[in-house]
């Protein structure tokens, strides 16, 4: 009786230990699976091998809404690790296609996948495509229209088209979260009328940088305004100091006289922190932290690159 | 031999559900329908036949283990067949083990038919054949046993409804669970912990998910696929044991 | 163990059940004392929920003691050895519906390793034993009541059993049904075979038990020889019918009897025991009366169990 007693506990304890055994040698297998297929890429991977929306949107059996959001959960992860080399933006991209084919009216992925693939990627192509193709499912929308607005005007320097998405935008009925902000309209004319004035360029942004919470957004509007900012400066320096010599027969000598001739209430300080160059045998003035304009505000238009130095 | 004479007996039950013949024809006009769709589609077409296919074998698969899993060993004690097995000198773990066997004896025969299907479609269609195919097959095939062992598991215990819930919750945690783990990494430390805990002790079942490397042509390793395979059946082993340990303790009211 | 002939012995043998969502608590055995020697057949009585389909499960290792022992062949319960020297028909036998009679019968006789033409001998004798010869390729679906019991009873024998337990054999079959179960019973006995069978039916008891013993709501109330049961517990009562009875000596006889039944000139008188038998013959000796017939009363299971029910019952009562 006893015997069987104690070989019966010892039976438990042997199947015990295998038990714990297994699922040991199990997760050690799973870990060294995941040490295998290397995180990141892996998860990018994964992206890239999403089937297509076309395919994926009847295997959801109707959960498209779901099946969308975890695919934007795993997209928004992808966007957290900040180093993402260049050509996984296709990735990125064909992922947003298939949220957005599988749940066209995800208004919130096209639009934060527009800002992604225009801001981040500086795949201004990618961001139109995905947001034009949210226009048609999504009429009610001013966001997608205003986003490609935006492109076109800040990446692309197309102005009339900027103006025809605003005005768009601005069609859309209903107060703020549900219509368009209320400056879209005077926006929409305003860009239809003096597109490349600095000023312009500086209350769009403004506007863009009060409507964004997305950090990373914000930042890149926020370097934007003070490059913009530092263009309209050197424009209206430069303004001044043509009226200087109109009224005076000669260019001032230091940006100094401007104030003294009470053309200026003083010399605005410059964004970067750094000071502003004049040259009187020419008459440009330059910043010391960057040497090149902006090339579409400048209002002749020459050939300079829009890069930021910073 | 027992478990083999049980096996072949579940064998033989689980060829008169009707519900299986109903899931395999289902089954075969998926794969079968891709021939039609892909005369509709524009551009790669192997890879919509594929696609299909795949996921069919895959789909039907996993519904057919649940489905017939779940009644394995419950429908036995409600039905009260089991009292004359029990009473026969043969431990509760190789009557367990056995009707598991059987249903892997069932699933391997409908993925056969299925697989079949697929391949006279493949060829038909002249899509390429690749050694890939077969191996996505085989993980198809593992992931079918593990969900198996997890509705036999749940079945030495609960209804089979509620085992029905519980393992197509599994199916579907196990599923997600990967993707649970990077979520998590944004939140704080106890909800990472309760994540982790999911992750490493459900079964990761992604890793038998080879769907997305023939459709993209990546290759996936000999060494992969034997670590995979080690994975899945140490997994199911995992199971089967506590399924014993459960079934062991259990009267049969 | 102390008995070397002792196939089935328990000892305190207890079980309680948690039940519904709170899990609260419900005796089904309470304390059984048993002990089953070789080559009797013993019977295992009592009412429906009386828990002896409980105990029979106990044995059969399908569920575990609270607490108590219990032991087949000398080995604790469970032990895969013993299991192999022993047979088991449950109560209302469900079985593979969609086997026939000869693959129902090869797969428990796989089971335990049988095979081949061995294994066919063994299934052609069984079949002849209980009768089922023609039902070899039949579905068990198509089989009534009482062929399934049969074949059940085949499935019990496969292993050439030493100890057959039989849970309610008899209940839910006509009464030529019931006649062969017994009939087939009788036949194991012979055959050396010890049989542990459980019936809420007494008469079936009677007939074929040695010994038996009778459970009440989880308690054992009774344990023994049938006829040494009734001998004790009952005390046997007469009936004596006579003819011609004046009014005087009526009145005298009532006050004997536990029964008075006047019937014309004729006078049906129950006795409660053999005692008064002397006083009464005496009595119609003096009024000159005629003594139609006097018939003792043989007292059955059924007297016996009556009564403990009557006698438990208020102590029952206050248990629960």
């Amino acid at each position: 009786m006893s015997f069987e007693a104690i070989s019966a506990r010892r039976r438990h304890l042997l199947s015990f230990l295998t038990l714990v055994l297994l699922l040991g040698a199990s997760l050690s297998m799973q870990y060294l699976l995941e040490q295998r297929s290397q995180g990141r890429i892996a998860k990018l991977e994964q992206l890239r091998l999403l089937p297509r929306g076309e395919i994926l949107r009847p295997a959801l059996l109707g959960y498209h809404q779901l099946g969308a959001d975890l695919l934007w959960l795993r997209v928004v992860q992808v966007l957290g690790d900040r180093v993402v080399r260049d050509k996984d933006y296709d990735w990125l991209y064909h992922a947003l296609d298939v949220i957005t084919t599988v749940d066209p009216k995800y208004v919130y992925a096209y639009e934060a996948g527009g800002i992604v693939l225009a801001e981040l990627a500086s795949r201004v192509d990618l961001s139109n495509r995905l947001l034009e193709k949210g226009l048609a499912p999504n009429p009610a929308s001013w966001q997608i229209p205003f986003r490609l607005g935006f492109n076109h005007f800040f990446h692309l320097g197309d102005h009339s088209r900027a103006a025809e998405y605003m005005a768009q935008a601005a069609r859309i009925p209903g107060p703020f979260p549900i219509g368009p902000p209320h400056y879209t309209a005077r926006l929409a004319s305003r860009l239809y009328v003096q597109g490349k004035n600095p000023e312009v360029a500086l209350e769009f942004l403004e506007a863009m940088l009060e409507q964004t919470t997305d950090e990373l957004v914000r930042e890149k509007l926020q370097r934007r305004i003070r490059r913009v900012s530092l263009e309209r400066d050197l424009q209206m320096l430069e303004r001044q100091i043509l009226q200087y010599a109109d009224s005076k027969g000669k260019r001032p000598a230091s940006l100094m006289e401007l104030v003294s001739a009470r053309l200026l209430p003083g010399i605005p300080s410059e964004p970067y922190g750094g000071d502003y160059l004049y040259d009187s045998k020419t008459g440009k003035v330059m910043s010391s932290t960057h040497d090149e304009r902006m090339g579409v505000y400048v209002p002749a238009d020459s050939l300079a690159t829009r890069g930021d130095i910073e | 031999m027992r478990i083999l004479s049980i096996a072949v007996n579940t064998f033989r039950e689980n060829l008169r559900e009707k519900l299986l013949y109903n899931l395999l024809f289902f089954a075969l006009l998926m794969i079968g329908s891709s021939i039609l769709l892909s005369r509709i589609t524009l551009g790669d077409y192997h890879r919509l036949i594929l696609d299909l296919g795949l996921a069919s074998i895959n789909l039907f698969g996993v519904l057919i283990a649940i489905f017939v899993g779940i009644g394995l060993v419950s429908k036995e004690v409600d039905r009260k067949t089991i009292y004359t097995i029990v009473s026969k000198p043969i431990p509760r773990y190789e009557f367990l083990l056995g009707k598991y066997c059987g249903l892997v004896i069932t699933l391997f025969a409908n993925t056969i038919v299925m697989v079949v299907g697929l391949l006279i479609v493949l060829q038909v269609m002249d899509v390429p054949i690749t050694s890939l195919v077969f191996k996505s097959l085989a993980l198809i095939f593992l992931e079918l046993m593990v969900i198996t062992a997890v509705a036999v598991l749940f079945s030495t215990f609960t209804s089979a409804t509620l085992s029905a819930i519980f393992t197509l919750a599994v199916y579907m945690i196990g599923h997600l669970s990967g993707d649970l783990k990077e979520f998590s990494k944004k939140l704080d430390e106890v909800s990472q912990m309760v994540v982790n805990a999911i992750y490493y002790t459900l079964p990761n079942l992604e890793r038998f998910n080879l769907k997305g490397h023939v459709i993209h042509h990546l290759d996936f390793g000999m060494a992969d696929m034997a670590l995979t395979l080690a994975y899945g059946l140490t997994y199911a082993a995992f199971l089967l044991l506590l399924a014993s340990i459960v079934f062991q303790r259990r009267d049969f009211q | 163990m102390e008995h070397s002939d002792s196939i089935l012995k328990t000892a305190g043998l207890r079980k309680t059940f948690k039940v519904g969502f709170w899990g609260r608590s419900v005796t089904a055995l309470e304390g059984l004392d048993l002990d089953v020697r070789q080559g009797e057949v013993f019977g295992f009585l009592g009412p429906n929920g009386a828990g002896k389909t409980t105990t029979i499960k106990m044995l059969m290792g399908l569920i575990y003691p609270t607490s108590g022992q219990a032991w087949l062949f000398g080995r604790p319960i469970g032990d895969q050895e013993s299991k192999a020297r022993l047979g088991f028909l449950p109560e209302s036998p469900y079985f593979y519906d969609y086997l026939t009679g000869l693959e129902f019968l090869q797969f428990y006789g796989h089971l335990f390793g049988l095979r081949g033409v061995a294994l066919g001998k063994r299934i052609d004798e069984l079949l002849e034993l209980v009768g089922m010869s023609h039902a070899r390729h039949l579905q068990l679906r198509k089989f009534s009541k009482g062929m399934l019991q049969r074949v059940g009873i085949a499935q019990a024998l496969i292993n050439d059993p030493e100890l057959v337990v039989l849970d309610e054999p008899m209940s839910g079959l006509d009464p030529v049904g019931r006649k062969e179960i017994r009939d087939l019973i009788l036949r194991l006995k012979e055959s050396g075979k010890t049989i542990f069978f459980s019936s809420h039916i007494l008469h079936d008891a009677e007939l074929l038990c040695d010994r038996v013993a009778i459970i009440l709501k989880g308690r054992q109330v009774a344990c023994g020889r049938v006829s040494e049961l009734i001998d004790e517990g009952v005390a046997h009562s007469v009936e004596v019918v006579i003819d011609g009875l004046g009014p005087e000596e009526l009145a005298r006889l009532r006050q004997m009897a536990d029964r008075v039944i006047v019937q014309g000139s004729q006078v049906l008188v129950v006795l409660p025991s053999r005692q008064q038998v002397g006083s009464v013959l005496e009595l119609i000796r003096g009024a000159r009366a005629t003594l139609v017939s006097l018939t003792p009363q043989k007292g059955s299971l059924e007297d016996l169990f009556i009564r403990e029910v009557k006698n438990k019952q208020p102590e029952l009562r206050e248990a629960v």
